[in-house]
């Protein structure tokens, strides 16, 4: 490459580490950087530079609320995961009985009948081990949704989700009895698109849906499901 | 295992334990960085109730995605900054006619932790963070200006451009400049 067009490529990756290319040109800018040493070389001596840069920001004491809330909501989280490990064992067997075992059903009852509400449309799926992974096209595109269930709970496995603004949290919310109730489970995408919800009772629940909703949740759905999963009864 | 256990530990090592949901792990954790995860938010989004939130929302973010951290790519702290600045860019970025912060010296940041009661790693970053704003304060100030935009506005370079008045080429080299810069200022202590 001439000299020109390394300065070129020098002055864009400065802008790819500052995270100010547009997608198309970050995604050429990869290409180039998977072929050309001198070009990665270049952007590992550059990057301390940006990652630096949070250490300049003026230090401004966080609240106390802050820790007190997320420390709150991580040892309710690590509470609710424990309990679960502890009665796997017991789950399993109220999954045979309630599920997989009931004689008029048979394995078939093991599928989870995952459709999305409206124009979803099932593109694949398949089930083991009381898993089922089922995945949508329609309203959104990629989501993958994995139900694992045993006797009394639930959870809910989602993939390919997108970021929600600040404002968002994802609400799980569950059908019974022609009743839509909160299951009283907030969450938040992670950074790689997946999240799980848990459905603690799942005792007659005909429904599991997530629906996007205001930070704190809604004693309602205010928006259209991401997704809908039906149970077997 | 024991809050006093886990202050022992590395950041590198707490990490397997947060990915384990080990809440004491956690929260040593977010006692080390959590000071610098709400400046950083707070720097970029310019409100102390959003700060609050995209700090929450980066935390639990690592919280439940612990086990993904990948120490290939760079340190815990530089990993969980990334975090925080991706969503309180994303926060900006959700929000109808956005207004970044753009000066470094924000008469409203009075809040400083004390000096007393530094551990060594702590006096070690605020060196480094002296060293980093020596730096910036040491660029000419159309190179920091376009900094700033892309790092704490999370503003694209045809953005910028646009803002400023000024060709894509010229904005991009003065991203550039104002980096080597920076990294030379600080290659002694990188190296």
């Amino acid at each position: 490459m001439s000299e020109h067009g390394h300065e070129r490529r020098s002055d864009e990756i400065a802008a790819f580490l500052l995270g100010a290319l547009e997608p198309g040109e970050a995604a050429e800018l990869e290409r180039h950087l998977a072929g050309c040493e001198e070009c990665r070389t270049e952007l590992e001596w550059l990057r301390p530079a940006v990652q630096l840069l949070p250490e300049s920001v003026e230090r401004v004491e966080a609240p106390p609320e802050l820790r007190e809330s997320l420390m709150t909501q991580v040892r309710a989280e690590a509470k609710t995961e424990a309990e679960a490990a502890a009665h796997a064992p017991r789950r399993e067997r109220g999954l045979l009985r309630g599920w997989v075992l009931r004689p008029a059903t048979g394995l078939a009852v093991l599928a989870l009948v995952v459709a999305a509400v409206g124009a979803f449309a099932i593109a694949g799926g398949g089930s083991s081990g009381g898993k089922t992974t089922t995945t949508f096209t329609g309203h959104s595109p990629g989501v993958t949704a994995e139900m694992v269930s045993s006797g009394g709970s639930g959870t809910l496995h989602l993939a390919n989700l997108h970021q929600l603004p600040s404002d968002k949290v994802l609400q799980a919310w569950v059908e019974r009895d022609g009743r839509v109730v909160s299951a009283k489970t907030l969450f938040v995408p992670n950074q790689d698109g997946t999240a799980s919800a848990t459905i603690d009772d799942m005792e007659g629940v005909k429904t599991v849906m997530v629906t996007a909703e205001p930070r704190g949740g809604s004693v309602q759905p205010t928006s259209p499901p991401i997704v809908s999963v039906s149970i077997p009864q | 295992m024991r809050a006093s256990k886990a202050e022992r530990l590395a950041d590198e090592e707490l990490m397997p334990l947060i990915g384990e949901k080990n809440p004491d792990a956690f929260e040593v954790f977010y006692d080390r960085h959590g000071g610098v995860a709400y400046s950083l938010a707070y720097r970029i989004v310019g409100e102390r109730g959003a700060a609050e939130d995209v700090t929450q929302e980066a935390f639990i973010s690592i919280w439940r995605s612990g086990a993904r951290y990948d120490a290939a790519r760079g340190s815990v702290r530089t990993w969980m900054l990334g975090i925080v600045r991706n969503r309180a860019i994303d926060f900006l970025r959700s929000k109808a006619g956005r207004a970044p912060k753009l000066d470094f010296d924000d008469d409203s940041i009075l809040e400083h932790r004390p000096a007393a009661e530094l551990t060594d790693s702590e006096a070690l970053r605020r060196e480094t963070a002296e060293e980093v704003r020596g730096a910036l304060d040491e660029l000419p100030g159309e190179q920091a200006k376009v900094i700033q935009l892309a790092y704490f506005g999370g503003f694209s370079h045809s953005e910028i451009a646009g803002m400023l008045g000024v060709p894509l080429g010229t904005v991009k080299g003065r991203m550039r400049l104002g980096l080597e810069k920076i990294r030379g200022e600080l290659a002694e202590g990188l190296t």
